[in-house]
Order: structure tokens, then C-alpha cells, then sequence
């Protein structure tokens, strides 16, 4: 049996060398110009819109830069899948992107790894408690990816939350930072994020100062990871500013 | 963003934007340092003899809220009242709902809230009117009574111990909706009144302003009060059987043009109010009713950008003089 083994044709591996064309670090040493020109400690301009849905029961629109995203929430309400009796509410996450959202055509590879991410920052944020045996459904969907989608959904998902009137702990704000070589940037775009070296996403509620997830991937040094946190809690809690302000003016628009 | 979305030209724009400035002006209680939102504080004056009521949560010691809304304080109780509040059922509301499912026993009926609602068998009236034990043949027959999609009214009687919503339609007034429209509107704009079943005589429609945000308006139903119908009605009765199994095949051609043209009428005044945000009330609507006939307006018209505009005035108007006469 053994001898028979090297008569089967080998399988077809890709030449490795295409791969690490693109991961030569360009950046050892040198200063990263951003291309949309931001300093690197800057976030992009935000655009945030709730009541986009009107058939949900809340909903919200972010646009941060060339990222956009829709998220609507339904509920509470019922739910085939939840028969047995639960003293807490259950909260039902989908992220999906369309099919014009990024520059090639077809199913962005991490859309289902976004659902259960989603589902963890914002569980930490929603008293359950509040819906007993009933369903909260967030569906998120990507209208363009520009880079740093995550953040953006959970921000979006967060206003559709309260716009939908569930009870909420708090706001929950998120931005992610990249590292390439030596620089550290906020809010990357997509061509920031396919050349990082490592990348760190937190999603806090910024009144709380507490953090409900962080995600670290990529090769980080100590004294960077704490710089790199302390930049994304600052951002976080000035999103969260610009998000309460966006919802105070929607409440103030004329409605009897 | 939120409602139907009209295309104005820059004149209607600003009337509209006007009227809706002033009805702003004519509030009463423009506290708008009374609204939060989620996580901000609510300033309390003692905080340890207050009570902390819904949407509101601890942290260190402060109150801060748990929902975006408007601060209400009634004595000790502290409370955050949600702008576009889901339904809040209590018992005795007038509801309309339509079966999604025939279970053992029970219809199950969507209300437009978290849960769906529960209609027992035994609190529905049987269709012989005898008051008995419900057999397993009744079970069997639950159907014939109302079966999926139907449209229902009827009243909350309870609530289950998780939150479940009981109903009951022991009285005539309640029961299967059947020429009509429903129609459905946010339930903040349907404020809690002695009475949720109005008869438009000069229409000849009926209008149930259900508690849960849905609307029936539909065919004028001449409700037989059994306490009166006695021993001498019941040959009437049995004459108006035989009749009726005829007229059942000619209902389509029974409900005259006009009522159904009042009932479209009405309805489409119902949806111009609910995207502006007025409240719902029958004296609004049938003076937006008025309204489109006086200027001999299409039904289809009523949904147009002019009749909103118009609409918008009408409503401002009528606030402004109300204010007068106090």
C-alpha cells in the first residue's frame, strides 16, 4: 500500500511566491501617507441617519467615508426557533453583503464570521431582561465596503437599537486601528487594512467606559497595543457623541 | 426619512414646513430639555425616595436612561416614555388583530406587539349562541368560526404570567371584520377614549380605532343586541336565515359604490394623518373627509402632495382655534 501512494498525482499547489508579493514590507522605517490624505490619527467623516427602514421597527444608516451600511432591527417579537420558555430575551444577528459592495464582484469572504462579532459587541449593551421569550432581529446589510466594515456596522447597528426603542445600557461605539510597520492608523480604508502588519477593533460603551469586545489579530508589541487602545477608546467616545447628537436631532425633527 | 416619502415642490416645502411650525409653537409642553437619550443623566432631586420606573437603570449612583425618549415624572416615579412606543396592552383595550394560526383550543392572532395574542374558544361565543361546555366537535369546528388571515376584533381580558396577551370576543360588537379595510398606523397616534367603535351615519361605515395601532374601517354591521332579541324576533330570525344563505352569493354586488368609495375615502385620510403624526380621532378624520370632498378631490388625489400639504394647514388651523376658545 505504501509503494502505491507515490504513483498518485501530486495535487496542484498554488507557486507560494504570488502570495508574498504583496506582504514585502513596503513600510519598514517609513511613514505611511494616507491616500485619502487624513492624519494618522484621524477618523473619517461620519454621516449617521436613523428611521432609513421604514417597515423595521428602528433603523439606521452610517456612511463613514466610502463605507456604508444599513442596518434595520425588528422586534421584539416572536420567533419559531425560541419554543422553550427563557427568562431572557434572544438577540438573532445577520451581516450580509450585497453583491455590488466591494470592487470585485461576489460574496465578501468574511460575512459570517461579521454575524456571531455583531452578536458579541452588542450583547454586552442589550437588557435582555427587558424582552423575555421574545426575539430581537439585527440584519445589517453592506451597501459598499471602503474598509473597517465592522466598526461601522456595530455603530450602525447600535443607533437602529435605540432607535427601535430597546433598552439599552448604553451606546456602544467601535473603531479599529491598523498597524503598518510603525505607523498606527485609525479607521483604515481597504487598502490600509490589505497591507496591515496587525489590526485592533474595540467596541465600548463610551458613557460606561467599558469595553464589550476587542479584537486583536496580526503581530502587536506591548507599548503598542496600549497606544493603540487608548487612540481607539478617545475615538470611541467621540463617536459616541456624534451618535447621541445624531439621535437627539431625530427626536427634535417635528413629530407630534 | 421616516413615512411616505412625497415629492413637493420648493411652495409646498414651505407650507408645509410652516403649518408644522406652528402646530410646534401651539404645543403645550415644549420641555425639550425633558428628552434623553440612552445613557444620559436624568437629574433627580433626592436621589434616594425616588422611584425608578421604566427605561431607567442604576449607575453609581446616578439615574441614567435606558431608552431615547421624554423624561416623565409623576411624584416619586421617574419614567422614560419612548417617542415611538411599541404597544403598551392593558387590560380592557379594544383590539384588532388577524389569525395566524388555529391551535388546540385557541386562534393565535398577530397584534402588532412583541407576542402574539391568544383568543381562548371559550371566550368566543359560539355561532348557535347557547352557552355550553365546549365539546371536541366545537374543537373540530374552530375553523368555521374563524379560520387563517381573517381579521378580528375583540378585547385584552389578561395577561399570562409571561407576558402573553389573552383576548376574549364574548359580545357581539366583537367578532370576524369582513368588508372593510384594514389598515395600520403607529399605536402612539391612537390615544385610549371611552369608545373605539364609531358608526359614521352620513358614510354608513363603521370605524374601529383599534388600541394596537390597527384600523378597521369598513361596511356598516347592524349589531343585534341578543338581551333583545327575544321570543318574538325568533320567527323574524328564522325568515332572516333563509334569507341570508341566498345573500351570502350575492354579497359582492350588495355593498352599494358608494359606501365602498366613503370606506376608501376614509381610509386614505387615516394614512395622509398617520404619516404626518397626528393623532387619530374620529372628528379629525372626518373632517379631512369633508375636506376632500369639498374640493371634490379623486380618492387617489388624497394621497398626493397637495392633499398633504392641505392637510398639514387644516390640522394647524384647527389647533390654533381650539387654543382660542380656551
Amino acid at each position: 500500500m505504501a509503494g502505491k501512494i507515490s504513483n498518485t498525482p501530486a495535487t496542484y499547489m498554488p507557486s507560494p511566491t504570488s502570495q508574498n508579493k504583496k506582504m514585502s514590507s513596503i513600510f519598514t522605517g517609513s511613514d505611511w501617507v494616507r491616500p485619502d490624505g487624513r492624519g494618522p490619527h484621524q477618523c473619517r467623516p461620519s454621516f449617521l441617519r436613523t428611521g432609513a427602514v421604514n417597515y423595521a421597527s428602528g433603523s439606521a444608516y452610517a456612511e463613514f467615508g466610502n463605507t456604508k451600511v444599513i442596518v434595520s432591527v425588528f422586534g421584539p417579537r416572536e420567533s419559531k426557533k425560541a419554543m422553550m420558555y427563557s427568562d431572557m430575551g434572544r438577540l438573532n444577528c445577520n451581516v450580509s453583503y450585497t453583491s455590488f459592495a466591494t470592487p470585485i464582484r461576489g460574496q465578501a469572504s468574511e460575512s459570517k464570521d461579521l454575524s456571531s462579532m455583531l452578536h458579541k459587541a452588542l450583547e454586552g449593551a442589550i437588557i435582555l431582561e427587558s424582552f423575555p421569550k421574545t426575539t430581537v432581529d439585527v440584519f445589517a446589510l453592506v451597501l459598499e465596503s471602503g474598509g473597517s466594515e465592522l466598526p461601522v456596522i456595530i455603530s450602525c447597528a447600535s443607533l437602529a437599537l435605540a432607535d427601535a426603542g430597546i433598552m439599552l445600557y448604553d451606546m456602544v461605539a467601535s473603531v479599529s486601528m491598523s498597524c503598518l510597520g510603525k505607523n498606527l492608523v485609525i479607521d483604515p480604508v481597504s487598502e490600509e487594512e490589505s497591507y496591515q502588519d496587525g489590526g485592533l477593533m474595540i467596541t465600548c460603551m463610551p458613557s460606561r467606559n467599558e469595553v464589550t469586545q476587542m479584537t486583536v489579530t496580526g503581530e502587536w508589541s506591548t507599548p503598542k497595543i496600549h497606544e493603540a487602545m487608548q487612540l481607539c477608546l478617545d475615538a470611541c467616545s467621540k463617536l459616541g457623541k456624534i451618535m447621541r447628537s445624531c439621535l437627539k436631532e431625530a427626536v427634535t425633527l417635528p413629530q407630534e | 426619512m421616516r413615512g411616505l416619502q412625497l415629492s413637493l415642490n420648493k411652495n409646498q416645502k414651505l407650507r408645509v414646513e410652516r403649518a408644522l411650525e406652528q402646530l410646534e409653537s401651539l404645543s403645550l409642553k415644549s420641555n425639550s430639555d425633558a428628552s434623553v437619550t440612552v445613557a444620559d443623566n436624568i437629574s433627580v432631586d433626592c436621589e434616594d425616595a425616588i422611584l425608578k420606573g421604566h427605561g431607567t437603570t442604576e449607575l453609581d449612583g446616578r439615574v441614567v436612561a435606558t431608552l431615547c425618549g421624554v423624561v416623565e415624572r409623576v411624584n416619586k416615579l421617574v419614567y422614560v416614555r419612548a417617542l415611538r412606543a411599541r404597544y403598551k396592552p392593558e387590560i380592557g383595550d379594544i383590539i384588532v388583530g388577524r389569525v395566524i394560526e388555529v391551535a388546540p383550543k385557541r386562534w393565535r392572532l398577530e397584534i402588532n406587539f412583541s407576542q402574539d395574542a391568544v383568543l381562548m374558544l371559550s371566550s368566543m361565543n359560539l355561532p348557535d349562541g347557547i352557552q355550553r361546555r365546549r365539546t371536541a366537535i366545537d374543537e373540530l369546528n374552530m375553523r368555521s368560526i374563524f379560520e387563517e388571515n381573517d381579521v378580528i376584533c375583540a378585547e385584552v381580558r389578561g395577561f399570562q404570567h409571561d407576558g402573553c396577551l389573552h383576548l376574549q370576543a364574548r359580545s357581539q360588537k366583537y367578532g370576524k371584520l369582513e368588508i372593510g379595510q384594514l389598515l395600520t398606523i403607529p399605536p402612539y397616534l391612537v390615544k385610549k377614549r371611552k369608545q373605539h367603535f364609531h358608526h359614521l351615519e352620513q358614510y354608513g361605515i363603521d370605524l374601529i380605532l383599534g388600541c394596537n395601532g390597527y384600523v378597521w374601517v369598513g361596511e356598516h354591521v347592524e349589531v343585534k343586541d341578543p338581551m333583545l332579541v327575544d321570543q318574538s324576533n325568533k320567527s323574524e330570525q328564522q325568515n332572516a336565515d333563509s334569507e341570508n344563505s341566498m345573500s351570502a352569493n350575492e354579497v359582492e354586488t350588495c355593498t352599494p359604490l358608494e359606501t365602498r368609495q366613503n370606506i376608501c375615502r376614509t381610509a386614505n385620510a387615516i394614512r395622509v394623518l398617520s404619516t404626518l403624526g397626528f393623532m387619530i380621532t374620529v372628528e379629525v378624520i372626518t373632517e379631512i373627509v369633508n375636506l376632500s370632498t369639498s374640493l371634490n378631490l379623486d380618492i387617489h388625489e388624497m394621497l398626493g402632495p397637495e392633499f398633504y400639504v392641505l392637510v398639514a394647514e387644516k390640522e394647524a388651523e384647527r389647533r390654533s382655534s381650539l387654543r382660542k376658545k380656551r
